[in-house]
């Protein structure tokens, strides 16, 4: 037989990766130039797009030719930081189309809130750029499907910050899951739970200075400026996103249709309140956040059943673990965690635990320079993203899903192929939003 | 105006080189006692103690406990004056305000008032110092409740919601600068540059403009007409006249999420400013109508605690919580590092008689000679667990270490 077992067949990639280095040249590397810089601008300059933008520099494929951001602090701070990184002199723009028309950059990062991805990834791949894109892909279900068709139409890249889907721990977890060992798995239980109380609401107050609070809020609706919004709040507000489900359960949605293979679900049904947080406000005055405070969701696939949790009260301590997804096979329970790894819980109490600790960039946990040389190597070398907008797309619809269910309090027969809720012309609706006057809502 | 009659604590060591003003005694406290540790910082708001006859080496098992105590969640600092330590933590919704003995840790008072832990995007609890001023203790926590209390009985004198009294919005980590005092106002990081309260009864005398706050203490500089303070603003160091609030000068100082935490440092007519998320420091030259900037550096970048300044190099912690931060010395001419001892984490150093007391960030205490040459420890133990992202207090022979949760250690190196 013609197989080179694992071990030697590791070797072998490894002495011929050394060969190619040794002649300078991998002859299946080298379409573009290696030394090539990438003119790449990032938007939105906070903590995560700067994570991105990090990896984007210390891989040594870019040069940063400009940064957007609506507060000019925030861009002043970012611009320091990449002349500290690498000497790059990056322009400043308030506003994303005109930093689009100036600069022509090559790649774009994209780090706002979800309101803004479609919009801003629209632009950029038709003004021909690759795009990196934050996760969940839109903030409701048609921005993502015309996401999809402008990166279709531009033939551009376009990468999802889904970085569970390359994580090492992820990965093997899925080969583990695959190998059988866990298995035939019928239900997936994923969660992301955590400690909280009651909310108090907080004054609204002025924007705080260099900020253009107008186009930060863009096309959605416009909230009076409150510190629970920005910086990093947003999340729990549903002007701008989607709560946790938006936020984490994206990520372990996209694994189970990593693991499963499954394209979507064919039923939805959610639920959820704010019954620790309390009533939601929003007054001239003060605001809280308006997510959900704890929320199930359930997808119904073709074979098995996914639930989602959260509880942002009481923590999860009656378990092993706070985040992640729960695999229930015939022969155990497989965790895939965060930076606790994955462990297998065998049905047999006799039988070994199994377990396999993270590796994560830390301090936040991720897992982004494998990703960003995914995203390269899809520039250089046209190979598929590994989060690429095709299946990106899929995961971030389904907790857009979700909150249409608990919304509209009742479940959602969901046509895949045909991407439409099937016969329920209310929820339908929610499938889009109107936009704020001066935005238009992108077509599909 | 009022403040051209005194000084603040502060400001002794300052004056030699930008004024050539003599000493200026604290007017209104009952005597200091020379082994105080009455405000942030220390007598001379630079986190330096003078005192002698201390043992810097211990027995392998660690120095000798003094005594333990719990005050809840927090990073607050301490205190001590006449024999009595303040500090502060958070616990069942309520913060509280502790005054224990200082010999034997017991509790001697305790005012609580209800406030938010505040965990968002850490363990939460107080952050704030009280400042002891003679018979009285003033208070400020995150959220703008300020106090001042009886210091021998913690009656309280009065209360005042700054927040809601000046309209200053609360940064994102809360109010976090201890009061500065002196006979007859109270002076806060509240506001874009700062705060003024009577003394007396806590009523607003001046404010700056509400619309953002950063998180140092408020440093003294000079005296009468030219006193200055010098406040870490969101976007700036701002200086202001004490007497009316008015700016004097700002050095534009940005850094991620608004945080200038750590005190300026002052020699003569220069100041060290630094931040960390990676902003650095700078020294400047202050003789002249703006500041001039002698140089900068990324060697250190201090988060929270402002390093200490000792024949002409500073020793500090650069780098931020979430990095691995290391104790470091840079020259203060400039700014070149001597040595960087990796590890040590997001703690601090205090100088006591030319040697540093160091508590790295999970509890290790260590004793070292303040010398360019290196990082020579004489004496290390690990005292507390937990994060320790405050800095040790000495005073009396004492070493005083507090962590995130709340748990005291006490030593005695007498």
């Amino acid at each position: 037989m013609n197989v080179i077992p694992v071990q030697n067949r590791r070797r072998f990639l490894r002495d011929a990766t050394l060969l190619g280095g040794a002649f300078g040249v991998a002859p299946f590397l080298r379409a573009a130039d290696p030394a090539k810089k990438y003119r790449t601008a990032l938007i939105g300059c906070g903590w995560w797009g700067k994570n991105i933008l990090k990896e984007a520099i210390a891989s040594g494929s870019v040069k940063v030719v400009a940064l957007c951001d609506v507060g000019s602090n925030i861009r002043e701070v970012a611009a320091e930081q990449v002349t500290d990184l690498n000497g790059d002199q990056p322009k400043s723009y308030n506003d994303y189309r005109e930093m689009l028309e100036k600069e022509k950059p090559e790649i774009v990062i994209i780090a706002t809130p979800d309101h803004w991805h479609a919009l801003q990834t629209i632009a950029a791949v038709k003004a021909g750029a690759h795009v990196f894109v934050e996760k969940p892909t839109g903030h409701t279900v048609n921005e993502s499907r015309a996401m999809l068709h402008a990166a279709r139409d531009s033939g551009r890249v376009v990468q999802v910050g889904l970085h569970r889907r390359i994580g090492p721990h992820h990965v093997s977890g899925m080969k583990f899951l695959k190998s059988g060992a866990v298995g035939d798995v019928g239900m997936v239980r994923i969660f992301a739970h955590g400690g909280g109380g009651r909310e108090k609401p907080a004054r609204n107050t002025d924007v705080p200075p260099g900020m253009d609070w107008d186009l930060w809020c863009g096309p959605a609706p416009k909230r009076p400026f409150n510190p629970k919004l920005h910086p990093g709040g947003w999340r729990q507000f549903l002007d701008y996103g989607n709560g946790q489900l938006g936020d984490w359960g994206v990520h372990w949605l996209d694994q189970v249709l990593l693991w499963s293979g499954e394209k979507y679900p064919r039923r939805v049904f959610s639920t959820a309140g704010r019954p620790v947080a309390g009533p939601a406000v929003n007054s001239a005055t003060e605001q809280t956040t308006d997510a959900p405070d704890h929320q199930v969701a359930v997808y119904d696939f073709d074979g098995f059943t996914c639930v989602w949790e959260h509880r942002r009260f009481a923590e999860n301590n009656a378990e092993k673990h706070g985040v992640g997804a729960y695999f229930y096979g015939t022969k155990g329970t497989l965790h895939i965690g965060w930076r606790d790894g994955w462990t297998f819980h065998p049905s047999d109490r006799n039988a070994p635990v199994v377990h396999e600790d993270s590796q994560l960039q830390e301090p936040d946990g991720h897992n982004l320079k494998l990703l960003w040389a995914d995203f390269m190597a899809s520039i250089t070398e046209g190979k598929k993203a590994v989060a690429g907008i095709e299946i990106a797309h899929r995961s971030s619809v389904l907790p857009l899903l979700g909150m249409i269910s608990w919304r509209t309090g009742r479940s959602l027969q969901w046509d895949g192929d045909r991407e439409q809720i099937v016969g329920d012309p209310e929820a339908s609706k929610l499938l889009s939003r109107p936009y704020r006057d001066g935005w238009v809502y992108p077509e599909v | 105006m009022a403040v051209a009659l005194f000084c603040v604590i502060a400001c002794m060591h300052v004056l030699r080189g930008l004024a050539g003003v003599g000493l200026v005694a604290w007017i209104g406290a009952t005597a200091v006692v020379a082994d105080d540790w009455a405000q942030w910082r220390g007598p001379q708001r630079n986190g330096i103690s003078a005192e002698k006859g201390w043992k810097d080496t211990w027995p392998a098992e660690g120095p000798k406990v003094a005594w333990k105590a719990q005050v809840g969640m927090g990073y607050s600092s301490f205190v001590v004056a006449q024999g009595r330590v303040f500090t502060m933590g958070h616990a069942a919704e309520k913060d509280s305000v502790f005054c224990l003995d200082a010999a034997t840790g017991k509790e001697l008072w305790r005012h609580s008032f209800p406030a938010e832990l505040g965990d968002r995007y850490f363990d939460g609890g107080t952050t704030g110092t009280p400042t002891v001023a003679g018979d009285r203790l003033y208070v400020l926590n995150r959220w703008g409740d300020a106090f001042c209390l009886g210091a021998s009985d913690g009656k309280v004198v009065w209360h005042r919601q700054v927040e809601k009294e000046s309209g200053a919005k609360i940064p994102e980590w809360g109010f976090s600068g201890a009061p500065v005092v002196s006979e007859d106002r109270v002076w806060l990081n509240v506001g874009e540059a700062g705060l003024a309260l009577d003394a007396k009864t806590g009523a607003v005398v001046w404010k700056t403009s509400t619309k953002s706050t950063g998180y140092s203490t408020p440093y003294f500089l000079g005296t009468g007409k030219d006193a200055l303070m010098i406040v870490g603003s969101a976007e700036a160091y701002v200086a202001v006249r004490p007497g009316d609030g008015s700016e004097a000068w700002r050095v534009r100082w940005l850094t991620e999420y608004g945080v200038n935490a750590a005190d300026p440092i002052i020699d003569g007519d220069r100041m060290f400013i630094s931040s960390g998320y990676g902003k650095g420091g700078a020294l400047f030259k202050l003789s002249g109508a703006e500041p001039e900037m002698l140089w900068r550096t990324k060697a250190l970048r201090t988060q929270m605690n402002a390093a200490v300044l000792y024949q002409g190099h500073l020793y500090g912690v650069d780098g931020n919580t979430t990095d691995k931060a290391s104790l470091k010395c840079v020259e203060f001419a400039t700014g070149k590092e001597k040595w960087s001892q990796a590890g040590f984490g997001t703690g601090g150093v205090t100088l006591v008689d030319g040697r540093l007391v160091g508590l790295g960030g999970t509890g290790e205490l260590v004793v070292a000679p303040a010398t360019p040459e290196g990082f020579k420890p004489t004496a290390r133990a690990q005292v507390i667990g937990g994060k320790t992202w405050t800095a040790p207090v000495f005073s009396g022979g004492q070493i005083y270490c507090r962590n995130s949760r709340g748990d005291v250690v006490v030593l005695d190196v007498r």
